[in-house]
């Protein structure tokens, strides 16, 4: 009976050594062969099935949107900078509201041009997937902005409660 | 054997004490054997059986290769949702890096 017990465990141990080595070595392999995409868009092509067409449409106006991206995110990292500057100095605290407004005018202009962006990317594509790609998008960019404020409120409501 | 060895045998069974055995003796001894047969059979008879199956060549390849195949299936499966998570990552990135979820 002992000798049947350890054959059993022996086995046991065996087979799941077994699966493990697959599974991570499969995961692995397909992870690395899948991983290589030609470019960003090669994502998008492949999840809402575009034709090369509507691929080529769309590069035109990611390749058109990318440059104007960059450029409002440096504006916007330049005025984060000045804001620490004048968070650190500590001085003039009448400029950090001024700096704020700023940068939160900035974002709303990135983000309107961001959703402008996603909008004609959706119409770009078959109508069922340009709803799927909106869809995605709004719960990636303003899903994230949404989660933080849920927990947020929900702190608040937590600390008034005592 | 003559008559005096024969009155001796006589009186000599007639002399011995034989106890009076207990009631139902013989099926108690009978149930015994029965229970004492059977009791290591039942305690290792599934986990041998199981083993001697495992041992059987033909069914431990059979059992290897599903393993392999299982887990190969299953890992290329998960392999492509994390590539394939990786690259919708690197877009969202690459068109709202000012708004993703840096988590």
């Amino acid at each position: 009976m002992k000798r049947s017990l350890l054959i059993l465990l022996a086995a046991l141990a065996l087979g799941a050594a077994l699966f493990a080595g697959a599974y991570f070595a499969a995961h692995r392999a397909s992870e690395l062969c899948c991983a290589r995409p030609a470019d960003d868009l090669n994502w998008l092509q492949l999840e809402f099935h575009l034709s090369n067409a509507e691929l080529a449409r769309i590069r035109e106006l990611h390749e058109g949107y990318l440059p104007q991206c960059a450029e409002r995110c440096a504006r916007i990292a330049e005025k984060k900078r000045e804001l620490d500057a004048l968070l650190g100095s500590g001085t003039n605290a009448t400029g950090v509201p001024v700096k704020q407004a700023e940068i939160a005018a900035l974002r709303a202009e990135c983000q309107s041009n961001m959703l402008a962006h996603f909008v004609a990317v959706s119409q770009a594509m078959p109508p069922a997937q340009g709803d799927r790609y909106l869809a995605e998008m709004k719960k990636f960019t303003l899903g994230a902005h949404e989660k933080i404020e849920q927990s947020m409120s929900g702190d608040c409501v937590h600390e008034h409660s005592h | 054997m003559n008559i005096e060895d024969s009155k001796l045998s006589v009186w000599l069974r007639e002399s011995r004490a034989t106890p009076a055995l207990p009631s139902r003796f013989q099926e108690n001894v009978w149930r015994r054997i029965e229970s004492t047969a059977a009791a290591p059979e039942k305690s290792g008879n599934w986990l041998d059986a199981l083993a001697a199956l495992i041992l059987r060549p033909r069914l431990a390849f059979a059992g290897v290769a599903l393993l392999l195949l299982t887990g190969t299936l299953l890992g290329a499966q998960s392999g492509v949702q994390t590539a394939r998570h990786a690259a919708q990552m690197r877009y969202v990135a690459a068109v709202a890096h000012e708004f993703t979820d840096r988590q």
